[in-house]
């Protein structure tokens, strides 16, 4: 170091003010003989990071938020310094220089390396006289109660590590949009960002890729605009992500810095529909008269995807509403616009319920966090307790909390092992609870955390030392639980049965595959028992199947599980079977019918049948056939009507000779040529018993038509037809029947009536007689004869 | 020069005539012939207009007043007749018989008669 600094003695820079505390510490490093304490135990100590109170006090908030402060990451080391720089101005310090050999985890550090590459980690002190730009997030009381400070957990450090930083400024900037129509001032033209932006572009530009991330989209969506009532395109806003994560806050908070007052509606609130839509109109048409102190109110829905969805239905025609110029004269019934945004928040954006308002709403996903992110040292204690919460943010503070208020202040691995964690209830997805049963995962081996639905007393049983079971029993308590929080238990187990034979088996002897096929057995005994004597007190036994199948197959490598359908199929070809078995027994005479139930013919009579029938055929066209021949093929197709064959095809026995493609070729042909001939002669045979009673007119009306041209062979054409038609229309006068079918013959009631009928038609006839026979026809002669010469002789006249 | 007389034939009015104008071809069914056969049926609509019947086929037709009338005229020739005073030979001679001062015009295509409907087609 002081080679370089005699190198250097020519350069003028601030290296020296700025970098004065690490100066200082790298001195005593070097300079020390042994070092600073190490293995500090860790310690919950109650100094608050006066950086949360200063905040407080000063309620002075920057209107654009910086990207929070990246302290202890090694991102951008400029960045760092000057933040460095504005937290610790030269020379006000109290020197306790705490180098420690290891950073600490619950507060503030920095690194600082000497020229033999020892590190030493400074732990960072907040100013009274802070100038650095803060997160606004900081000042918000945490929503689980009581001030975060009380932890000294640094909130900072893990809400940052959680990388919302983007996020939370595209839910801003989304906010920002509604601005001109509540507050009714123009948006400020978008003003140069901040100098760890490059870092950021260049950080973007690096990776490429021609997908846009979800990130750069919702920026550009952001960018479009607003619509023409001056709102922003999507009215509402959806933050979907696992429990957790900080959206509600983010929410809450990002609201109340823009200067919305904020009125929550959640789960535990009525939400059918019509108080859903009162609620809605009176969060965003009305102001509460008390506190909020003329703020626009600004509606947060959470755990949206439990809401009826006709709740959710009436939030879409909210939305949809359009102003009085655009939309149909309806009256003042319909209600205003909505004038205020509403923010919804959801843990499984793909609930079907949600599918359409996910269409219309600006959608910001939260994805789990990784355990890795939340504590960037080797697992300690916080891994353990972030194990345990299944990476649950939220969880992992409030048992922090817990804890402390409890008087703990120091924190051991025995003791994250022993604390009940509330963890909100989630249902896990069938294929996680697939891999869940059939896979060992490797970390596994050395789990330090527990599951939590671990029973409180085996905690306790035995020494000390007991108190972390066995690996096994933890993985048999695991399993168990995503067994049990599994929906639809049959479900799971179908996708056992399907994939657990294409495990690798570790015995040769497949012991482990009759005791799998014997849990299944058990299984479907339980579940008849269950539901047919409705003794649901069984029902706690089922998930012990998943288990059962873990215990024989899990193995280390990743099975490739397919969804199952077996089951389906397996329906569907038996419901065919089923019906072709019915229309083959519905064909038989009911002489035969008594002798052949469905599962006498089935079994014996009907395979030994198709041996029987089975001709054999030549594969050649029928013409060749031998007299023979043919006739076996007639016999074969008179009987061969159903698809008997289908039904016979057992696949347990040995496959007899089946017929060569071709035959079947020609059977098929020549059973559909035998269905079109029988479907004709049915048809003929009603046809020909008719009389022919057609009417003289009708001959009259054809052949008179007096057209020229027409040649005479054509009309019989004509006549036929009609004929035809006339004999068909006559032929449909069907005599009555009475609701018996029974004809009705009609006995001669009414004599007088029917006598001048008679009398009246018969006059008709013969007038329509007279009409027809007359012996001079006409026959006329299209077009104009206006003018027609004929030669005149006068010798003619003379 | 070439002279044809015509007189009338009796001192008294003529008779009237009306003038039937078909478009087309009158025939006879049977190889009898036309003659002494019934031709159909002529009748006039309260408007006026007429209607003619012939077979199973019917005529709507307008009269129409001639400006110039037609004159009917029979030829007689001299073989049937008694000579002249002058002892020539009378030539042939027309003698009109009845005037024509009106026609009725068929000129549309008849409707035909259809008198056995059955009751469902």
């Amino acid at each position: 170091m002081e080679d370089y600094e005699q190198e250097l003695c020519g350069v003028e820079d601030d290296f020296h003010s700025q970098f004065a505390a690490e100066l200082e510490v790298l001195a005593e490093l070097e300079g020390a003989s042994t070092p600073s304490p190490s293995g500090v135990p860790l310690s919950i100590a109650g100094r608050p990071p006066q950086m949360f109170e200063e905040a407080l006090a000063r309620g002075d908030v920057a209107s654009r938020p910086a990207p929070a402060v990246s302290l202890g990451s090694s991102q951008g080391r400029a960045g760092k310094r000057q933040v460095d720089s504005d937290l610790q101005p030269a020379g006000s310090l109290p020197h306790e220089p705490q180098t420690l050999l290891r950073p600490p985890i619950l507060e503030d550090y920095v690194h600082v390396t000497s020229t033999e590459g020892v590190r030493a980690y400074l732990v960072l002190r907040a100013d009274p006289v802070a100038t650095g730009v803060q997160s606004p997030l900081l000042h918000v009381p945490w929503r689980g109660g009581g001030q975060l400070d009380l932890l000294g957990v640094s909130f900072a450090s893990l809400k940052e590590q959680v990388d919302g930083e983007r996020r939370e400024r595209l839910l801003q900037e989304w906010l920002k949009l509604w601005d001109l129509v509540v507050f009714g001032h123009e948006r400020p033209s978008r003003k140069p960002r901040p100098s760890v932006e490059p870092a950021r572009v260049s950080r973007e530009a690096t990776a490429p890729g021609k997908w846009k991330s979800h990130e750069q989209m919702l920026e550009e969506m952001l960018e479009a605009g607003l619509d023409p009532s001056q709102r922003p395109r999507q009215k509402v806003a959806l933050l979907c992500g696992p429990p957790g994560l900080g959206k509600t806050t983010l929410a809450h908070v990002i609201a109340r810095h823009a200067g919305y007052s904020v009125v929550e509606m959640n789960a535990s609130d009525d939400r059918s529909p019509e108080a859903f839509r009162t609620r809605i109109e009176a969060a965003t048409q009305m102001e509460s008269v008390l506190g909020a102190g003329g703020k626009p109110n600004c509606l947060v829905i959470d755990e949206i995807e439990g809401a009826p969805v006709a709740a959710i239905n009436v939030l879409l025609s909210i939305l949809n509403r359009k102003g009085p110029q655009e939309a149909e004269p309806q009256g003042p019934a319909v209600g205003g616009l909505l004038m205020r945004p509403i923010i919804c928040i959801c843990n499984d954006q793909f609930a079907p319920s949600l599918r359409q308002l996910k269409q219309q709403a600006f959608l910001l996903h939260f994805p789990p966090t990784l355990p890795s992110r939340l504590v960037q040292i080797d697992p300690g204690v916080l891994a353990a307790l972030c194990e345990k919460t299944d990476n649950d943010i939220r969880a992992c503070i409030n048992t922090l909390q817990f804890l402390y208020s409890r008087g703990q202040r120091e924190l051991s691995v025995r003791d994250v092992q022993a604390t009940r964690v509330g963890l909100k209830d989630q249902r896990r997805g069938l294929f996680s609870v697939w891999q869940e049963v059939f896979q060992l995962l490797r970390a596994q081996r050395r789990r330090v955390g527990q599951d939590p639905a671990l029973p409180a007393d085996t905690l306790l049983l035995g020494d000390g030392d007991a108190g972390s079971l066995t690996s096994a029993w933890q993985r048999f308590y695991r399993v168990l639980h995503a067994a049990a929080s599994a929906g639809e238990h049959e479900k799971v187990v179908q996708g056992l049965f399907d994939n657990f034979l294409r495990l690798r088996l570790r015995d040769s002897s497949l012991g482990a595959l009759c005791a799998a096929l014997d849990w299944l057995a058990f299984d479907v005994l339980l579940a008849g028992a269950a539901h047919h004597s409705q003794s649901f007190q069984l029902l706690p036994y089922p998930p012990f199947l998943p288990l059962a199948f873990h215990v024989l197959f899990a193995s280390g490598h990743t099975p490739r599980i397919t969804f199952p359908s077996s089951q389906q199929e397996a329906q569907n070809r038996m419901s065919q079977m089923r019906n072709l078995i019915q229309t083959l027994v519905s064909g038989i005479a009911p002489a035969m019918r008594s002798r052949a139930t469905p599962q006498a013919l089935l079994l014996d009579a009907l395979c030994l049948l198709l041996d029987i029938l089975a001709p054999k055929l030549r594969p050649v066209s029928t013409q060749p056939y031998s007299t023979r021949e043919k006739q076996q093929l007639a016999s074969l197709v008179g009987t061969m009507l159903p698809n008997v064959e289908e039904l016979c095809r057992f696949p347990e026995l040995p496959a007899r000779k089946p017929l060569t493609y071709q035959a079947k070729q020609l059977i098929a042909r020549e059973i559909e040529v035998e269905k079109m001939r029988r479907a004709e002669a049915s048809a003929q045979a009603q046809n020909s018993p008719q009389v022919d009673g057609s009417s003289p007119g009708l001959e009259r009306l054809l052949r008179g038509s007096g057209e020229k041209g027409v040649c005479r062979p054509a009309p019989r054409n004509h006549e036929q037809r009609l004929e035809h038609i006339m004999r068909r229309a006559v032929r449909e006068e069907q005599p009555e029947r009475d609701f018996f079918g029974r004809v009705v013959v009609r006995s001669t009631a009414a004599p007088s009536a029917g006598d001048t009928a008679s009398e009246q038609d018969s006059v008709e006839r013969r007038m329509g007689t007279a009409v027809g026979r007359s012996e001079v026809w006409f026959r006329f002669n299209e077009g104009v004869s206006n003018a027609v010469r004929r030669r005149l002789y006068i010798r003619d006249l003379l | 020069m070439v002279q044809i007389v015509v007189s009338s034939a009796r001192a008294g009015g003529l008779a009237e005539w009306v003038l039937m104008e078909l478009q087309g071809e009158i025939e006879a069914r049977y190889s009898t012939g036309l003659a002494g056969n019934l031709l159909g049926d002529l009748h006039y609509t309260t408007e006026g207009t007429p209607v003619l019947i012939v077979g199973h086929h019917i005529l709507y037709g307008k009269i129409i007043h001639l400006e110039k009338p037609f004159a009917v005229l029979v030829k007689h020739t001299p073989g049937d007749q008694y000579c002249d005073e002058l002892g020539r030979e009378t030539g042939t001679r027309y003698l009109v018989t009845a005037l024509i001062k009106d026609k009725i015009l068929f000129k549309t295509r008849p409707k035909p008669i259809i008198t056995n409907v059955p009751k469902k087609v």
